[in-house]
């Protein structure tokens, strides 16, 4: 069964794709920064080192990564809250029909799983072809950090991939239990 | 696969006295603030296989109400409802799902069709989540598309269906899990006169050539007209019957 509701979550999500496209952008700006920031913070700490304040500013580097990293996860949230929303008279036709939760809730954590996990994909490849290019040009002072670029890329994802899950389970899990008939009368 | 029509007559003919729906002095209250709104009172009514059994009333009347509770998405404020033999009090919410999902099918004023998927694949959706063979799947959509006369519309997606078209898709959907049931909220509301016409044909059809019982609610004399039976509905109460409690002639 939840097999099934996985199936139906990737063919509404190939049919949606085009719900998709707004939180995979908000999703790979997020993974393009920390990416960014992350490669780049081993040689603005040995920068900073060498005019004798290097603490503080790996402080700040390590301060706006963390900003960064929860601004993506407010932007998974919105995404999971918003798919709810459109899709609300849906989990009343599936809940009229019998269907039972835990596919539906497989279902509907697809899109948003897929969402994070393409923008971060996307981010992050952006970002890291991104910093290798500018280097090569000339464009950037100091080259990317290999290091924290890989650490980058993997937190992007896994924090992507976590955040979705998190943020969309329960307000899935909710909205899959709320009465068919109330589902069914709402606009969504 | 057995066609359409056997089998759902030999479904309906293994227990011929057993009526489908049995309610029995079923109130429905809502508190409004201090207020207290009798949405359904003492409302009785017994519906036997292959009737085509209609409610019939004003916006309010409770005829909405009726029906879901019927179809267990709303639970009574007092009253038995018995849906094909079974206490629906006794059941919890999944045996509920459970029930409606081997015995009921719906098809809604707004016929909510799933914007995103084909005429066929919002047929076969009741279903989808069930691990049946995908081919026999597609087949009986497909067959069931071709009973309301949309074989041909398969593939298309609701915005490019009218309206009429739309809820005959529905009335597909309701009929794939082979219910006993099929509960038709204000079927016609939606259609024009012409089309609504089509669509009641075709639900008496359901009754007279593959035993289905419909209960529908509506306030459109055409569905009346069609009805083996009639339950005229008035602030929450029935107040009066006609017709007779047994399935139309074929």
């Amino acid at each position: 069964m939840i097999t099934r509701g996985l199936s139906y979550g990737l063919l509404s999500a190939r049919r949606r794709a085009r719900d998709l496209i707004l939180p995979v952008i908000t999703t790979a700006t997020g993974a393009f920064l920390l990416v960014q920031v992350l490669s780049l913070a081993g040689s603005v700490r040995r920068q900073a080192a060498s005019l004798g304040n290097g603490a503080e500013v790996y402080r700040a580097v390590l301060l706006i990564s963390v900003v960064v990293l929860l601004v993506g996860v407010v932007e998974v949230a919105v995404c999971a809250t918003r798919t709810i929303s459109q899709r609300t008279r849906e989990i009343g036709v599936l809940g009229a029909a019998g269907v039972r939760r835990a596919p539906v809730v497989a279902a509907l954590l697809v899109e948003p799983v897929l969402a994070a996990l393409a923008g971060a994909v996307t981010g992050s490849v952006i970002a890291v072809v991104g910093g290798v290019a500018a280097s090569a040009a000339g464009l950037s002072s100091s080259a990317p950090d290999a290091a924290g670029a890989a650490a980058g890329v993997i937190l992007a994802i896994a924090v992507s991939l976590i955040a979705s899950l998190l943020t969309s389970a329960l307000p899935t899990w909710r909205a899959a239990s709320v009465p068919p008939i109330r589902s069914l009368s709402s606009g969504g | 696969m057995t066609s359409l029509t056997e089998a759902a007559q030999n479904d309906a003919a293994a227990s011929p006295a057993e009526p489908v729906v049995r309610a029995k002095h079923v109130w429905k209250l809502h508190k409004l603030g201090d207020e207290v709104v009798k949405a359904l009172v003492d409302a009785t009514l017994t519906v036997q296989p292959g009737e085509f059994a209609c409610l019939m009333g004003p916006s309010g009347s409770g005829k909405s109400t009726l029906l879901n509770i019927i179809g267990g998405l709303d639970r009574p404020t007092k009253g038995t409802v018995f849906i094909d033999g079974r206490d629906t009090a006794a059941l919890s919410e999944s045996q509920f799902a459970a029930l409606r999902h081997d015995t009921v099918g719906f098809i809604f004023q707004s016929y909510n069709l799933i914007p995103f998927l084909s005429a066929v694949e919002n047929v076969e959706l009741p279903l989808m989540f069930e691990p049946v063979d995908r081919a026999a799947l597609r087949q009986r959509a497909m067959d069931l598309l071709e009973l309301v006369g949309l074989a041909h519309r398969a593939s298309h997606q609701p915005a490019k269906l009218s309206g009429g078209e739309q809820q005959r898709t529905a009335i597909a959907r309701s009929l794939i899990g082979q219910p006993r049931l099929v509960l038709a909220d204000e079927p016609t509301a939606n259609l024009d006169q012409r089309t609504g016409a089509v669509v009641v044909r075709l639900l008496r059809d359901l009754c007279s050539s593959m035993g289905v019982t419909v209960v529908a609610s509506t306030h459109d004399p055409l569905v009346a007209e069609e009805a083996s039976r009639v339950l005229r509905m008035q602030d929450g109460r029935i107040v009066s019957t006609t017709g007779q409690p047994h399935p139309p002639e074929a």
